[in-house]
């Protein structure tokens, strides 16, 4: 039981990283970008690539399994994603934008995510990989709960990111436009907001979290083509139940189905845990459309 | 060409010795096999049907079975369980076979075994199907015991992989399983073993293939703190859920299934974390017996014997017809009562080939025992018609995979006996 909300909060964290990316793009791009839980597979993959190109220059920094190149690694890796976020924006979204409906670029989306997919395929081919290939041992915190060092960080790393985000989007001037063209595209516009270069910037930050959250995950689960692909259903769930464009709504949503989907495993076979993602999307769908947070606690709103 | 000549003269041979035989004997005895030379199996099929036909061919060679010619009829199954029961019908009903070997297929096997060959009172013998279920049938007593077949199946794994645990002390196992026949039934087994032995099973926990982490899948085997894991997977998932149970603290005391002895496997969990882990797997059999089977079958067919089921389908018709020989007579059901007179036991060793068949032949002429030693090595058919194989016991060292043991048939089958 506490082995299971521990994992939950963990899984959830990354789910959460990822969300916020996801939430942020959707709420001010106003559309479901189905590829970006592939930036997420992008960014996890690029930081594996610069540390195969760099090598293990310094030993890991105890008591964790990486060191300073993975943390310089998955730098060079945000910026990699960006610039394939904006890439794919100035030559897919960009000349739909405006011009076609919703739908469209939702299916835009879609090839989108296939091609990225493929092309981390025929790059890095199809089995798992590592980052390290030793095993971190976990230690004995409880009796029934065991917890690994790399999950510690996982965890302190997501709080930060959260608070910094928060205060970016309330403190700085870039953060209220986004916050503004979000709540309002025509009246920000008014008001001489810049949307290209506030698009801009939620394109690198969303795309910069996604790397993040998928470097994290191949640290504490594993590195494989389909992590995007198996991420995309909790993304989406996370996402719309904290509430499309609000950010402590998407951490919030997404403990709340990391939790889901390791605690269902004490009830239900574990070979249904993917279905529970989809359940919570569903129920929220039906109960609270908006999402739960909706409306009632200030994020990037 | 030189391989058609030298089938020419094996064949003119083998018309010889058929004629001269013949001037005793003008009886002719049919033996049905149903096998897939067309359809999904046919890539193997026809080379298997030509492993049975050698087979007869040196009977007849060595003068024939129960002072009669063996006559051999080859049907096509095409793949399909409805084409292979119309085969087997005609086979028995027309043709009045004894004996039918065949199928390739377990789904072919199984209607043929259930709706023609034990209702009409015929020994079956198959070279090629695996399946757990006609060891399930056979224990209700629904194969009437006309049922054999030549190819080991999974069972005997799980009692070697038990017995091994109990040496090593193991208390409490847990089970982590990949959630396919293959899977499930494999656990079940070695459960029912291990407990036999005394040990506990903790928890058996099924898992679904190509998933990026089995946190919870380990969690809920870590449960009973068990102190060995009996890991049935695929290299890629196995190496997935190894280095999670691992990680979380489970036991480094791993007993890995057959399809975990691969380089893939050691490399991702990392070699030093599997130096206690044991696992088990067929091994090359080897043997005076085997070696003169590939020779004659180099001899007619001018290749070495590469491909499946050509040992198990000679020694399938061998068998049949040296049960047959035994009995005096083509009576399906004597042929299936002296089935075990003629394989184990303590008998004259008779290898695979004309001068074995006729070393048979004349010690049962005498009455004294035989026991035939096959292109498969010694076979031992147990109570529902299955034989054992020898197995290897591998492990990890210096950071490659390594036998660690070989399990021949004897102490196999003195493993399994015990688990009885």
């Amino acid at each position: 039981m506490l082995q299971a909300i521990a994992d939950g909060i963990l899984s959830g964290s990354i789910i959460a990283l990822g969300a916020i990316g996801l939430t942020l793009t959707m709420g001010i791009l106003r559309f479901a970008n189905f590829a970006h839980a592939e930036l997420v597979t992008w960014g996890a993959y690029m930081a594996l690539g610069v540390l195969a190109l760099t090598g293990a220059f310094m030993g890991p920094l105890e008591p964790f399994s990486f060191g300073v190149p993975l943390i310089m690694a998955t730098l060079v890796a945000m910026v990699l994603t960006a610039a394939l976020a904006l890439a794919i924006d100035w030559l897919v979204y960009r000349p739909l934008r405006g011009r076609a409906n919703h739908l469209t670029l939702v299916f835009g989306s879609f090839g989108v995510s296939l091609l990225v997919r493929m092309i981390i395929l025929l790059i890095f081919g199809g089995g798992a990989q590592y980052y390290s290939n030793t095993l971190q041992i976990a230690i004995p915190v409880a009796p029934g709960l065991r917890i690994l060092p790399d999950q510690v960080f996982t965890l302190g790393l997501t709080a930060v990111i959260v608070v910094a985000l928060h205060l970016f989007l309330q403190k700085t001037r870039l953060g209220l436009a986004m916050r503004a063209l979000a709540e309002n595209p025509e009246l920000a516009r008014v008001n001489g907001i810049d949307t290209k270069v506030v698009v801009r910037w939620t394109w690198i930050i969303g795309a910069s979290l996604a790397a993040i959250s998928g470097v994290l995950y191949g640290l504490t689960v594993q590195l494989r083509p389909e992590i995007g692909f198996h991420l995309l259903l909790p993304l989406f769930a996370a996402a719309i139940l904290g509430g499309v464009g609000n950010v402590f709504g998407a951490v919030i949503g997404g403990l709340i189905v990391g939790l889901a989907e390791s605690l269902s495993v004490l009830v239900i076979p574990a070979g249904y845990k993917l279905a529970v993602p989809f359940m919570i999307l569903l129920l929220v769908l039906y109960i609270r459309p908006t999402g739960i947070f909706a409306g009632t606690v200030g994020g990037a709103k | 060409m030189k391989t058609l000549l030298t089938s020419c003269f094996i064949g003119a041979g083998v018309l010889l010795a058929a004629s001269s035989g013949a001037s005793a004997q003008d009886c002719k005895i049919s033996v049905g096999s149903v096998l897939s030379i067309t359809g999904s199996m046919a890539a193997i099929g026809s080379a298997i049907g030509d492993a049975g036909k050698l087979a007869v061919d040196h009977f007849n060679a060595a003068g024939g079975v129960a002072g009669c010619q063996v006559n051999y009829i080859l049907r096509d199954d095409q793949g399909s369980p409805n084409v292979g029961v119309d085969a087997a019908k005609t086979l028995v009903e027309i043709e009045k076979v004894p004996i039918l070997l065949g199928a390739i297929q377990s789904g072919v096997s199984l209607p043929i075994l259930t709706s023609v060959t034990v209702p009409a009172k015929v020994t079956q013998i198959s070279c090629c199907s695996s399946a757990p279920s006609f060891t399930a049938l056979a224990e209700e007593g629904g194969t009437g015991g006309y049922w054999f077949r030549t190819l080991p199946t999974d069972r005997p794994q799980a009692g070697v992989l038990a017995t091994i645990a109990a040496e090593r002390g193991y208390k409490k196992v847990a089970i982590i399983h990949v959630n396919s026949d293959y899977g499930v039934s494999l656990a079940a087994r070695f459960r029912d073993d291990v407990q036999k032995l005394g040990a506990e099973v903790t928890d058996m926990v099924a898992y679904n293939q190509e998933q990026a982490s089995y946190r919870a899948e380990v969690n809920a085997a870590l449960q009973g703190e068990p102190d060995a894991l009996f890991l049935v997977a695929f290299p890629a998932d196995g190496a997935t859920v190894a280095r999670e149970w691992i990680s979380f603290g489970g036991s480094r005391n791993l007993i890995l299934s057959n399809a975990l002895r691969a380089d893939e496997f050691v490399e991702s969990v990392g070699a030093q974390y599997l130096t206690e882990a044991y696992g088990i797997d067929n091994a090359q059999v080897e043997g005076e017996s085997v070696e003169a089977f590939n020779a004659s079958w180099k001899e007619t067919k001018g290749s070495d014997p590469n491909g499946p089921g050509l040992h198990t389908m000679y020694d399938a018709a061998a068998v049949a017809l040296l049960a047959m020989e035994q009995a005096g007579k083509p009576d399906g059901t004597a042929i299936r009562d002296n089935v075990r007179k003629v394989t184990g036991g303590e008998g004259e060793p008779v290898y695979p080939g004309v001068e074995g068949f006729k070393k048979a032949k004349a010690l049962i002429a005498e009455g004294k025992p035989i026991r035939y030693v096959g292109a498969t090595g010694p076979i031992t058919f147990d109570a529902n018609g299955d034989v054992t194989g020898p197995y290897l016991i591998y492990g990890v060292k210096d950071g490659e995979l390594a036998t660690l043991d070989r399990w021949d048939k004897a102490r196999v089958g003195a493993a399994l006996e015990k688990l009885q």
